[in-house]
């Protein structure tokens, strides 16, 4: 049986699942997180049904409609966009269950999960989309309409936020679609997957246009500084389980973008031939050591987070732009170690911001007392993320170090180990004060936790399997099935 | 490593069972204390066994191990006799602390975290002893180094949350050095074995990097100056036991990593035969590591003199003693092929270093647990209380000074050989003269650090348990019997390893040299007791006394060393800076995004005001060019000064007959029917003037502003009704004044108009407005300019002195375009140019004719031509066919 059918379902099952929001929230609050959990389970139950398949050397695609003579609407399923699906599947489905305690005090929950929906539909469009112009829809449409999540409190923090969001996404989002108009320009339409869209026989300077376009475009998104400023406003304005996926997934939709465009659009050859790659790993060098320095001072701890989210996605642009199998594995297994670390740690942030009304780091100070399991999960997530064994972290660390030196640029190792000691320096006070450090005024002044547990089970429950998602993806790395595999198959089998 | 691997499963259990077991800690505790230690024992005891049983196992098959799929691909588990050795003695002196700490913790909080970490801390370290390849043996390290945190900050006083950050920060730093070296070494060749590397000739830089960072990495664990700062600060704050753990065994999985650095990874493949030139990298690598051994052992004793807590004081020995064993790695490592003396000595020292200064720590800390006093100056004549306790501590002091029987001397008299031999080899081999010489300086350095050795363990001895004591302890007698029991089993290996040295030398490092393919034949001929080796320890100990002596006589032991005299001092600024900078860059980057966010703003709002400016323009273009008027603007001004100057006008009529009413009613002599009729002739008086006033002013008001400028005009305007006031009352009195001969039917209109030619020419409204017209004040230098042209051009009598001859039909048209052509510039310029209009002012014909012109080129050319060329349009149009 061909799984291929399956994927236009999978895209449109979470717009189906926003369809319900409204009609099921009638009903009662319960039925509507039923119903949307029910869809975005089996939506995730489709993506993880085609794993096998795509660890075999599968691919499946659809062709959904036609747009133009030449350009179809098309759905493809290959290891990187399955590894990018599936992560985003998972962790969709961990915000979406967070958000049922999240925000059951707060207002204009329909409008939240409609929208938190319909993001999901986009997502999977990026991840599975077979051609750019199919990509380009996802990817413009996931930007923009997103928005309302950014903005949800509507406070006037939020809307400054949401602006300066929509500003920088629309400029993005254009110069995306300046270069990909100059990509079918110069080599027509053609579906991922063949060889590589663009050839050394063309125009340098073209490529070299549309190639900095590209990222500058995607770059955006992937917050490569200097365009990361939406980021560190973005995250602390929205709902913690948006910001979770705002870090695991949206930001890294730039990067999963510049990838496509790496490997796929021109391919490692012509990469090496223009001479790109390595101005690009210098931004992404950048981009880890400054944003990591940017997160010490921070006090807003989503604000810290976010700026973490910055240099940690700095490591998947670096490992990418590096063009060694090695450092590409690393570089996608980091997309989903990142995504669950980070998911997790917003997380708990967000616990923190509900159950204690705590947002700043000065005064998370002996809150490890009163939220034992939260900043238990807080800390194992941090240590992963600084790339302790035999946490997720570490899987992507020891894939770009092997990278970088099988890239032959030893010296990169100071940027990776030095994102990974700055990690710890932005990270370990925080576990340290919350353990150690005499309670904060604001912690001593709160009243005992009613009831047997820190927070709401469904809260909780998704703290700690977003903790054991970093240990298994850690402990069984090799696992097949699990990111490691896929990103090892998608770095194999690069055009 | 090279050889057979033989399947064993064993080695995964004893590092698994300690880590599952200490998961069960908190709930056994929770329900029964004693059990929870009976348990934490049992589990150690049992790891101990297993270690136990892999000696038969080792010995048959030489290298066992086995793999389990976890983490990246399998983490593997390999053991040789030096990675059994170190099981060995790991899980031995375990089990004594375990042991000793039931008793012990009695008297310390959070017993359930130190038993789950002790455990968990257990099964890492095992794992770092038997892992097989670099990956397993670095997330054991770095699972060692992040449990013991636990160990360290056990007590949360604010000395060990210090102490125990710096350690945390410390192995952060090293885990990433060593990672990093692990990543050089998978660059170089290594396929992760811990075996030999086979990098080629030109990534030697590369693998003296890695061998750099690997044993910096590792050596942060170890203590090697000058990484070894954390080490005094957090050995003395953990709970005696742990102490005894960390000092004793975690920081010999350090030296474990340099073990295998120097001679397992950088030395060439294990053959039976190598080339001598093969083994130069390890040469040099051991002649460095020789050098940092000395450094530490050095550097360590002399700190470790000047401690007044006994605990520090035996940190600062585990430092120093530190020194010894990498000194005697180094030693393994510069004599290559012939290095079975080197090897010895650092595996015995690590050994015998583990058994006596954990029953050092475990004997001060049995002295804490009774005394709650650390300050050797302030304890004393304890023997007599605690005479067990003195004589274990005793037995160790023995073992660590290096006394004849004891296991100290057997070591530090191999590693004083694998010296003596590495200046001969250096002789043989034609080594450079300055690396002879200094490492016959290393080998003075290592006498006197005997000597400093000798002299600490004399004053820890006499000052804690001999003499008289200094104060009394109420309740002071013998430690508990568990501890006693702990201290015992730990005393007498000390003796047995000194007395039987073979049992580790033929028993332990010969096979493992015969697995790693080395002779050890020399370790058979080695004899323990010879005249020299006894010699040497006499001028260990002459020279302690002597340093003894001195030290108290001239209060040498008080000492300090300047803040910036310390490595840790320099970390720290160094941190600092570090930290200060983070806080500027984000300062910095604020500032500057809120700059740019600034300039957005005030951008936006130009635009905003540039498009609002352009858009009224446009609107103006349009009416203009629509009607012909000079804009809405000046029309809807003249029409509000109009109702303005009508007001004043009401108000100076209603003004006067206010005053005509007070003046008839204070009349007697008027009839009512009289007064009326006479504030009837005051009004119309009155009125009149007021009327001509309300032209004057309109007419001044109207014509200045055809220039368009109206918000001066309107201030202007503003400020010369306020002055006009003035003249509500002269009008008052002439109408009063005329109103009698008005009355009586006289005309008055003459002498009105007298008056009010007066008053008017009083008022001079144009100048009025002239004067308060701000801008025009300024441009006085225009105005001066437009004179000079009028004075430069012919006189008007010349000119009509011309005319009286007439204009030519070609003289008429062309005045008439030149004053086309003035009028269409004055039109379109004349905002900017107010001298034409004073002209225009001054000669009366002149401004009538540009008037005309004015009007006909507004109205006829612009709306005419706007017509014209819409009818053209049209026609083009009709003529193309489109309609």
């Amino acid at each position: 049986m061909s799984y291929s059918a399956i994927l236009p379902a999978v895209v449109l099952l979470p717009m189906f699942g926003a369809g319900l929001v409204v009609p099921l929230s009638k009903v009662s609050n319960r039925a509507r997180a039923m119903g949307i959990t029910i869809v975005v389970g089996i939506t995730t139950a489709l993506v993880a049904l085609l794993i096998p398949g795509v660890l075999n050397g599968e691919v499946y695609e659809q062709r959904l409609f036609q747009m133009t003579p030449t350009i179809w609407m098309s759905l493809r399923v290959d290891a990187l966009g399955e590894l990018f699906a599936i992560t985003a599947g998972l962790l969709w489905l961990l915000a979406l269950v967070f958000s049922f305690g999240y925000m059951a005090d707060e207002e204009r929950t329909n409008r939240y999960f409609a929208f938190l929906m319909l993001a999901l539909t986009w997502t999977l469009g990026v991840a599975l989309a077979g051609n750019l112009l199919s990509f380009l829809v996802f990817y413009e449409l996931f930007s923009i309409l997103t928005y309302p999540l950014v903005v949800h409190e509507q406070t006037p923090e939020a809307m400054a936020a949401g602006t300066k969001y929509i500003i920088y996404i629309i400029i993005g989002g254009g110069l995306v679609l300046l270069a990909i108009m100059g990509t079918y320009f110069l080599a027509g339409a053609q579906e991922f997957g063949g060889s590589a869209f663009l050839t050394a026989e063309l125009d340098r300077t073209s490529l070299l246009a549309v190639f900095w376009c590209f990222i500058a475009g995607f770059g955006v998104k992937a917050a490569l500084m200097p365009l990361h400023g939406w980021v560190p406003d973005a995250h602390p304005a929205a709902p913690a389980p948006f910001s979770a996926v705002l870090s695991g997934i949206m930001v890294a939709a730039g990067s999963f973008g510049i990838l496509r465009v790496l490997f796929y659009v021109y391919g490692i050859e012509l990469l090496k031939e223009l001479g790109v790659a390595m101005p690009l790993s210098w931004i992404a060098a950048f981009t880890i050591l400054a944003a990591a320095i940017l997160a010490i001072p921070q006090d807003n701890l989503k604000r810290r987070l976010a700026y973490s989210t910055i240099s940690q996605m700095g490591y998947v642009i670096f490992g990418a732009s590096l063009l060694s199998v090695s450092s590409i594995t690393g570089s996608l297994v980091h997309i989903a170690n990142h995504a669950f670390m980070k998911g997790t740690l917003f997380f708990c942030a967000g616990i923190l911001i509900k159950r204690a009304g705590i947002h700043n780091v000065s005064e998370m100070a002996g809150i490890a007392k009163r939220h034992p399991i939260t900043m238990g999960v807080f800390t194992l997530t941090s240590l992963s993320m600084i790339g302790t064994p035999p946490l997720s972290g570490f899987t992507s660390k020891w894939y770009l170090g092997i990278g970088i030196l099988d890239a032959e640029q030893p010296w990169y190792l100071v940027i990776l180990l030095g994102g990974a000691l700055l990690a710890a320096v932005y990270l370990l006070p925080i576990v340290y004060a919350a353990y150690f450090k005499e309670p904060a005024p604001i912690v001593r002044d709160l009243p005992e936790i009613e009831g047997r547990l820190e927070a709401p089970a469904t809260m909780l429950g998704v703290v700690l399997v977003g903790a054991a998602i970093t240990i298994i993806l850690g402990i069984f790395a090799w696992a097949p099935g699990l990111p490691l595999s896929l990103a090892k198959l998608a770095a194999e089998t690069l055009p | 490593m090279e050889g057979h691997l033989t399947y064993s499963a064993l080695p995964a259990l004893i590092v698994a069972l300690p880590l599952v077991a200490s998961l069960l800690v908190r709930a056994l505790g929770n329900r029964s204390e004693p059990l929870r230690d009976w348990y934490a024992i049992a589990v150690t005891a049992v790891t101990f066994l297993g270690a136990v049983a892999l000696i038969p196992l080792v010995a048959e098959h030489h290298v066992i191990g086995c793999e389990i799929p976890l983490l990246l691909g399998g983490i593997t588990f390999h053991v040789d006799s030096f990675g059994m050795f170190f099981a060995l003695f790991t899980s031995f002196v375990w089990l004594c602390s375990t042991v000793y700490a039931g008793a012990y913790m009695q008297h310390e909080e959070r017993r359930n975290r130190y038993f789950t970490y002790c455990l968990a801390v257990l099964g890492a370290n095992m794992g770092v002893v038997l892992a097989g390849d670099l990956v397993s043996l670095y997330l054991f390290f770095e699972a060692l180094g992040l449990l013991a945190y636990w160990l360290v900050v056990h007590t949360q006083t604010p000395e060990a949350l210090k102490a125990s950050t710096k350690y945390l920060w410390m192995t952060v730093i090293g885990g990433f050095a060593l990672v990093a070296g692990i990543f050089i070494v998978f660059g170089i060749g290594s396929t992760g074995v811990i075996g030999p590397i086979p990098f080629a000739e030109e990534q030697t830089t590369l693998a003296w990097v890695a061998a750099g960072l690997m044993i910096v990495g590792f050596g942060v664990k170890a203590g090697i100056v000058p990484v070894h700062i954390w080490l005094p600060d957090a050995h003395p704050v953990a709970p005696s036991p742990a102490s005894a753990l960390l000092s004793g065994i975690m920081i010999k999985a350090g030296a474990y990593g340099i073990f295998r650095v120097v001679t397992a990874l950088f030395r060439p493949p294990v053959m039976e035969e190598v080339a001598e030139e093969l083994w130069h990298f390890t040469t040099q690598l051991g002649f460095v590591v020789i050098w940092i051994g000395i450094a530490t052992m050095f550097i360590g004793v002399v700190l470790a003199l000047l401690q007044e807590n006994a605990k520090r004081m035996l940190a600062y020995h585990s430092v120093s003693q530190m020194g010894f064993i990498i000194a005697g790695i180094g030693a393994a490592g510069f004599l290559g092929a012939h290095g079975a003396m080197g090897y010895a000595g650092g595996l015995y020292h690590i050994v015998n270093h583990a058994l006596f200064k954990a029953c050092l720590f475990l004997g001060v800390g049995a002295v804490y647990f009774r005394t709650h006093e650390l300050n050797m100056y302030k304890l004393g004549g304890l023997w007599k209380k605690m005479p067990l306790t003195f004589v274990f501590t005793l037995i160790a002091a023995f073992g660590i000074t290096g006394v004849p029987l004891f296991n100290g001397f057997v070591s530090k008299t191999l590693i004083h050989h694998s010296l003596v031999e590495c200046i001969e080899f250096a002789h043989e081999a034609a080594a450079p003269l300055w690396q002879i010489q200094s490492l016959s300086i290393a080998e003075k350095i290592f006498v006197v650090t005997c000597g400093g050795t000798a002299a600490s363990f004399i004053k820890l001895i006499v000052f804690v348990f001999l003499g008289k004591p200094k104060q009394e302890f109420p309740g002071m007698k013998e430690a508990p019997a568990r501890m006693l029991v702990a201290m015992g089993a730990l005393a007498v290996p000390i003796a047995v390893l000194g007395l039987w040295p073979n049992l580790v030398l033929q028993g332990v490092v010969a096979p493992g040299l015969h697995t790693w393919g080395l002779h050890s034949a020399i370790l058979d001929e080695f004899v323990l007791f010879t005249p020299a080796n006894l010699q040497a320890v006499v001028v260990a100990f002459v020279l302690g006394t002597t340093i003894v002596v001195v030290g108290v006589r001239y209060g040498l032991f008080h000492a300090h060393f300047p803040a910036w005299f310390s490595v840790d001092y320099w970390y720290r600024r160094t941190a600092r800076a570090f930290l200060a900078f983070c806080t500027a860059a984000n300062r910095g980057y604020e500032a500057y995004m809120a700059v740019v966010s600034r300039l957005i703003v005030r951008t936006r709002r130009q635009l905003l005001r540039t498009g609002i400016r352009t858009q009224r323009s446009w609107k103006r273009l349009l009416v203009t060019l629509g009607t012909g008027a000079p804009g809405l603007r000046h029309q809807q001004f003249i029409d509000t000064a109009y109702v303005i100057i009508e007001r004043e006008s009401h108000a100076t009529v209603r003004h006067a007959v206010d005053r005509a009413l007070a003046v008839a009613e204070a009349s007697s002599e008027m009839t009512p029917h009289e007064q009326e009729l006479y504030v009837h002739a005051v009004r119309d008086s009155a009125a009149y003037m007021a009327n001509r006033f309300v032209n004057e002013r309109v007419g001044v008001v109207a014509d200045l502003a055809r220039t368009g400028r109206i918000e001066p005009l309107r201030v202007a305007l503003e400020e010369s009704m306020a002055k006009v006031v003035e003249f509500r009352e002269p009008v008052a009195q002439i109408a009063l004044a005329v109103a009698t001969p008005r009355m009586r039917g006289e005309n008055i209109l003459r002498q009105l108009a007298r008056e009010m030619n007066g008053l008017l020419s009083r008022e001079r409204f144009d100048l009025l407005m002239r004067e308060a017209v701000p801008s025009w004040k300024t441009a006085q230098a225009a105005a001066r300019l437009g004179h000079s042209v009028e004075a430069a051009i012919p006189s008007e009598e010349v000119v009509s002195a011309f005319r009286a001859g007439g204009l030519t039909r070609l003289e008429s048209a062309g005045s008439w375009i030149s004053n086309t052509a003035i009028g269409l510039i004055e039109a379109t310029v004349q905002e900017r140019i107010p001298w034409m209009i004073e002209d225009r002012l001054d000669s009366r014909r002149v401004a009538s004719t540009q008037l005309a012109i004015q009007r006909y080129v507004r109205d006829i050319g612009l709306n005419v031509g706007v017509a014209i060329a819409m009818l053209l349009v049209f026609v083009v149009m009709a003529a193309a066919g489109l309609l």
